[in-house]
């Protein structure tokens, strides 16, 4: 009898560990275009969470078009990378040449953040939207007694898929080669030819991009699309790429991992606010121990004057 | 004229309760500390005081003496583990900080009322008081500026190897703008407790957070009267017209964006900035053409 209690008990557990690997997929998704922009340009780019959004309501729109899905998510994709770079343009372009860079950022970021999402919930008229039901078929696997749906594994695979093309552009591809030759040092590189202006496009279009596929993801599993949606993303991103260490790419994606568990768990045994304590309070002891994060090997002193 | 002044008397009121707030985070950015916190502390202070009042029934003045003692305690407490940060760590720890604050004030029903709120507060606060507060905090920051703290708090803003290399002990002035902040954070968070009738945690959340910061920015960060005019600026704004009250995230977005690129001082300070020079400029012609 005991013995069956406590079997069932795994099972719900490795059931928990199994939903939390796919939400934290879709956190490392996020975490890992905030992070790089952070990682190559040392600046923080608060508008991601409002960015996050808009994937998820570009994909809306063109499922409720009639586009398949696997198209609606490039497109979302796109759009999303297109409005990160236009957020570059209009919000750190003029700041990287005169002052205070790092504080800038952030502030000007939340700016354009605000812009989008008053933009968004002025087209949404604050309402919330859903996907048509069974935009992905409600498919269930049942794998060792634990129960996948056909979602999570799109959500799995999704994320794994993204987060290998992006290691591969960055370190195989000469462009990732010039992305971060212009985060060691911008001035140098434009003596050897290459463009920051070019590899600012290319980044902020990645980071966009991959912000915009996590919103699609979490548009789909949480089906709830509404102007405010990045809100809590952006700060559970924080709270990733922070642990990960600021600016590490493997670094991002196990801290992503890890924090979709911890949260899955947490909400799983323990009511909603105290998880978000747990979570913020996990931040702010490893930042206060290891402000480099887990992973990371960079210096949480005086970025700002690393340029 | 005094009928005109009753009518807007809530918003006077607000507005002084953003100055305090404002004034909160002025110091912190002044000493060059990139803390979020105010809205944290004032989040503490505010629930300290409604719960002494209410539930204690402790005369009003000694529940605000406490909550600046919570603002000061919370703020040194923090101070500690912050001072090895800087720039965005800071700013992420304290932000960190301002989630805790608020998860836990929305998970402790029994004390803070939870999601649904605070209320039953007795209105104690009006206008006299708040403005008496807020006269009474610039004078203490433009006395501080003018000291010593300030001149350190100064150099450390501008260049902190060159302040340690002056000999200016860099984490204790640190400590010292954090405490400030948190005292005058406790103040009026007790205050806006006092005059508002209920609290609720979200009150004190990012969208607060955001709007202090915005206050600061568009005034500036050196002159006393950057935070003031900020606060009367955008508080006011969306109530003098009603394009920016229907747009008002969309007006302090394209307001933080245009002013950090284009006046990245703030409004106050460069325009200070502007007048001294052009006295400079006029004072050397002067010299020249005397001599």
């Amino acid at each position: 009898m005991s013995r069956s209690l406590t079997r069932k008990a795994t099972e719900v557990l490795a059931q928990q560990l199994l939903n939390g690997v796919a939400v934290g997929g879709v956190y490392a998704l996020f975490a890992l275009g905030f992070t790089l922009v952070f990682g190559i340009h040392r600046l923080l780019n608060l508008a991601q969470g409002a960015v996050f959004a808009v994937g998820s309501f570009a994909a809306l729109y063109a499922v409720l078009r009639g586009l398949p899905l696997a198209l609606a998510f490039l497109l979302a994709m796109a759009a999303s990378g297109l409005l990160n770079v236009v957020v570059e343009i209009l919000a750190f372009r003029r700041l990287r040449k005169h002052g205070e860079v790092e504080f800038g950022a952030i502030i000007s970021s939340l700016g354009a953040s605000m812009v989008i999402i008053s933009v968004l919930q002025r087209v949404s008229a604050t309402q919330v939207f859903r996907f048509p039901f069974e935009t992905v078929p409600l498919t269930v696997y049942t794998v060792f007694g634990l129960r996948i749906s056909l979602l999570q594994t799109v959500m799995v695979a999704a994320s794994a898929v993204l987060v290998v093309v992006l290691s591969l552009l960055l370190y195989k591809t000469s462009a990732g080669r010039q992305a971060q030759a212009v985060a060691g040092n911008e001035r140098t590189v434009m003596l050897f030819g290459i463009r920051p202006n070019a590899v600012y496009f290319q980044t902020f279009f990645l980071s966009g991009a991959l912000a915009g596929a996590a919103g699609v993801l979490v548009g789909l599993s949480f089906n709830s699309i509404h102007f405010m949606m990045g809100e809590p993303f952006m700060l559970k991103g924080l709270v990733a790429i922070v642990l990960g260490g600021l600016g590490s790419i493997p670094g991002a994606v196990i801290a992503g991992l890890i924090l979709g568990i911890v949260q899955t768990l947490t909400l799983a045994y323990a009511p909603g606010p105290l998880s978000d304590v747990l979570i913020f309070a996990i931040l702010f002891v490893v930042l206060t121990l290891r402000p480099n994060g887990l992973f990371g090997t960079q210096f949480a002193e005086g970025i700002g004057k690393r340029r | 004229m005094s009928e005109l002044f009753a009518s807007y008397q809530p918003l006077v009121n607000l507005m002084l309760i953003a100055i305090g707030y404002a004034f909160s985070q002025y110091v912190v950015l002044q000493a060059g500390v990139f803390s979020v916190a105010t809205v944290g502390v004032a989040s503490i202070a505010a629930y300290v005081t409604a719960l002494l009042v209410v539930r204690v029934h402790l005369h009003p003045i000694l529940a605000v003496i406490a909550s600046i003692a919570a603002g000061i305690v919370v703020s040194a407490m923090l101070s500690i583990p912050l001072a090895r940060l800087r720039g965005v760590y800071q700013a992420i720890a304290t932000l960190a900080f301002v989630q805790i604050v608020l998860g836990l004030a929305l998970y402790a029903e029994h004390l803070t009322g939870g999601p649904m709120g605070f209320n039953g507060i007795p209105k104690e606060v009006d206008t006299a008081v708040l403005l008496v507060s807020t006269v009474v905090v610039a004078y203490l920051l433009v006395a501080i500026r003018a000291g010593s703290a300030g001149r350190a708090f100064a150099a450390i803003r501008q260049d902190e190897a060159v302040a340690a290399t002056l000999g200016v002990n860099v984490s204790r002035y640190h400590a010292l703008a954090f405490i400030i902040s948190g005292a005058i954070a406790g103040l009026f968070g007790a205050l806006d407790a006092l005059h508002g009738y209920s609290l609720t945690p979200e009150q004190f959340g990012f969208g607060a957070l955001v709007a202090i910061i915005s206050y600061v920015i568009l005034g500036g960060r050196d002159s006393v009267w950057g935070p003031i005019v900020g606060a009367i600026a955008l508080v006011g704004l969306p109530e003098i017209s009603r394009p920016f009250a229907e747009n008002r995230a969309l007006v302090f977005g394209v307001i933080l964006m245009v002013v950090i690129a284009w006046f990245p001082r703030g409004l106050v300070d460069t325009l200070l900035v502007h007048r001294r020079d052009v006295r400079l400029k006029r004072d050397a012609n002067k010299a020249s053409t005397a001599s």
